[in-house]
């Protein structure tokens, strides 16, 4: 049984059509990269897993159950477009969501006071909401989206205003829930973090799901296509036929091979032309790469 | 229920815990404890100044009768006017006046009564402070009585007391009701103006409470967490529910804080001075109409409220967008006036039964004369339906509108997501 399954997936407003037939599994106890340019359409599918806005076609499963107001509360949420009650205190924010979600009201206010103490908001707990720093109510909705224990977790850009130690706090929690076999749904615009953090993608642009997958198989899929070449002196040998693309970076350049293109050849152009290398080597090619590829732009 | 539950109950506490209510709440009746005691104090000490007042009789013939006339005794013992002198037909009229201007210009008089010499030319009070209505009646009185005195004497009638004979008569209205008969002093005028305005005002203001709350959810970006949790339907009855529990209360520390003030307010009012206490009684069959009119309006107003909040992201477009709830109740109170002249009219039967006006005009009538049960029924079963029409369509504009952000949707396109499933 899978977390989440979409069966083609349509939805439209006023003619524009946000979601166009996707289809999409998500394995229970994984954690999903969800990937797209801006408009995409990641934010209506998102909205149609949590039922917040109905598909106009197809049909959406959560833990193979059609989805439904109860089945919503096995599920938490923290949206892109989020806040907080600015004049409510902190711990009773908590608590009003938690329990909006199926948890007792006692139960929710000692889960609040754990998950303030992990991440050093304790003395925050009886403040209102708006004597908070931004990176702080940040960290309160993260707790609110989490405190229910859900078997789902959907988060939208969860690092966002986030400075690296906490960023860090939420990566580790997020990985901890994971083991112990929550599915984790993270989009997000930033690569690296999927790179390290997922164990599967999906991809969509102009509301068309155009790569998924486990994110190992993807990039062993592209195969060692791209060449890291760090260099000094001439750089006549980045026009050898067999590169597609170029991609100067400060010290060298990342270079893209044409299919079949051989390595070994544009090693030889190098030498040849006077360039210093120090350094020469073959990668997989980078999300963002493969992002770029699909979606023809970053 | 459970979480229609948790969120009035939220609406609720952050609803009575803002300090715009509690201010709100503690500051209208302490504004009247203050009148009572102002009214009561002033009524007290307020004018006990006797008015100094010099008299011109040019015509020599009327001014005993003015002075005598004038000689009404204040709360406080002291007569209002105190005569300064008479001048009887005077040789230098107008040398005498400027003399008299003088003296109310250093303060030594306050005011001057010239009598014509043909009675039937005006009479003349030259005053500083001619806002004085207090002084200005007794002298109307006064000068008018010595007029008509002078009349009857020149048709050789002579008279000692004609304030006695010229007493306009007294005309007492009484009004009929099925539950009998009672004086009327004003008190029918007053309450209807009382009603109105009270529920065109608590119609408004907790309309406009409950926008604010849907707008707060949207601006703060709470909403979408909430819709994740809670259908927008669940959390729009919630909001208005909960809002209602605020005014519900604010009403009650009110109602209590005025029966408080009815029973202490001639004890208050004796404490600071004479003064009596208007007796008002409020009929309970127009006390519970009031509050059955009350219900449905709000629940009318407030959810056309809330679903103009939800449309709209921020303060500015919802100032624009509220004239769309606000239109009907400044209409209904634009007719009032044409429902407290005559109840019975055609006009006034109309507008009331208007669901969007009856609950401010509807109480109105039954205030003034209460009308046949059937057009009470009428228009509390067309209030309902509407009550329940206006409530479906705004779930409709609500649940899409608190997630629209940006531009502010056109009343066209607000009718438009109507249609959506």
């Amino acid at each position: 049984m899978d977390a989440i399954s979409l069966e083609n997936v349509t939805k439209s407003y006023d003619g524009v059509t946000a979601v166009n037939g996707v289809s999409l599994r998500v394995r229970q106890g994984a954690i999903l990269g969800l990937l797209g340019p801006n408009g995409a359409g990641k934010t209506s599918t998102i909205r149609m897993v949590m039922n917040i806005l109905a598909p106009d076609e197809g049909s959406i499963h959560v833990f193979g159950e059609p989805i439904s107001d109860k089945i919503r509360e096995a599920i938490g949420y923290l949206p892109e477009e989020r806040g907080l009650y600015p004049r409510m205190q902190v711990r009773a924010v908590i608590v009003f969501l938690a329990s909006l979600r199926g948890m007792p009201e006692a139960e929710a206010r000692r889960r609040a006071d754990e998950w303030l103490e992990r991440f050093e908001l304790k003395d925050w707990a009886d403040k209102e909401v708006r004597d908070l720093s931004k990176g702080m109510q940040q960290k309160v909705q993260f707790i609110a989206a989490v405190l229910h224990e859900p078997r789902l977790v959907i988060l939208d850009e969860p690092f966002s205003g986030l400075d690296p130690v906490n960023a860090t706090t939420v990566k580790d929690v997020m990985l901890e829930m994971r083991d112990r076999g929550t599915t984790v749904v993270l989009s997000t615009h930033r690569m690296e973090q999927v790179e390290r953090m997922c164990d599967s993608i999906c991809l969509i642009d102009k509301g068309r799901n155009v790569l998924d997958g486990e994110l190992r198989a993807i990039k062993q899929s592209y195969g060692k296509n791209t060449v890291q070449i760090e260099f000094t002196g001439s750089d006549a040998f980045l026009s050898h036929p067999a590169v597609a693309s170029v991609n100067r970076l400060g010290s060298g350049a990342e270079v893209k091979l044409n299919p079949g293109g051989n390595p070994q050849e544009i090693l030889k152009a190098a030498l040849q032309s006077g360039a210093q290398i120090t350094r020469f080597e073959l990668l997989e090619p980078s999300l963002n790469e493969i992002f770029i590829e699909k979606t023809g732009h970053a | 229920m459970h979480k229609i539950w948790l969120i009035v109950k939220r609406e609720y506490i952050n609803g009575v815990k803002r300090k715009a209510f509690v201010v709100m709440t503690l500051l209208v009746p302490l504004l009247g404890i203050i009148s009572v005691v102002l009214v009561a104090f002033v009524s007290k000490h307020g004018s006990n100044q006797s008015l100094r007042l010099a008299i011109v009789d040019n015509a020599g013939s009327s001014a005993a009768s003015i002075v005598q006339n004038l000689s009404a005794v204040m709360a406080n013992g002291a007569h209002q006017f105190t005569i300064s002198e008479t001048l009887d037909r005077p040789a230098d009229s107008k040398g005498i006046e400027q003399q008299l201007r003088a003296s109310i210009n250093i303060g030594k008089l306050d005011a001057y009564l010239v009598i014509p010499s043909d009675l039937s030319h005006p009479f003349e009070l030259h005053m500083k402070n001619t806002g004085n209505f207090a002084a200005m009646a007794p002298v109307t009185a006064a000068v008018n009585q010595a007029s008509i005195e002078a009349r009857l004497r020149a048709r050789g009638i002579n008279v000692d007391n004609v304030s006695e004979i010229v007493r306009a008569a007294d005309l007492q209205v009484i009004k009929v009701s099925e539950s009998g008969e009672s004086v009327e002093r004003g008190q029918t005028f007053g309450i209807a103006i009382g009603l109105v305005l009270l529920l065109y005002m608590s119609l408004l203001m907790y309309g406009i409470l409950t926008m604010r709350s849907v707008l707060e959810e949207k601006t703060t970006r709470t909403m979408e967490v909430l819709v994740s949790s809670v259908q927008p339907i669940q959390l729009l009855a919630g909001k208005i529910l909960g809002v209602a529990g605020v005014a519900f209360t604010q009403f009650l520390i009110w109602i209590a804080s005025l029966a408080l003030l009815l029973t202490y307010g001639a004890f208050m009012a004796a404490i600071f001075g004479g003064g009596s206490f208007p007796a008002i009684h409020i009929p309970a069959s127009l006390l519970v109409w009031v509050i059955c009119y009350f219900v449905g309006g709000y629940f009318l107003y407030s959810s056309m409220f809330a679903a103009i909040g939800s449309a709209c992201s921020n303060e500015q477009d919802a100032g624009q967008l509220q004239w769309l709830a606000m239109g009907p109740l400044v209409f209904a109170m634009s007719f009032y006036w044409l429902v407290m002249i005559d109840s019975t009219s055609t006009p006034s039967l109309v507008l009331s039964e208007i669901p969007f006006l009856a609950p401010v005009l509807m109480p109105l009538r039954i205030s003034i004369q209460t009308p046949p049960v059937w057009q009470i029924a009428l228009s509390m079963f067309l209030l309902l339906v509407t009550v329940f029409g206006a409530v479906w369509a705004s779930a409709k504009v609500y649940r899409i509108g608190v997630l629209m952000y940006g531009k502010r949707p056109t009343v066209p396109e607000m009718v438009r997501w109507l249609r959506y499933s």
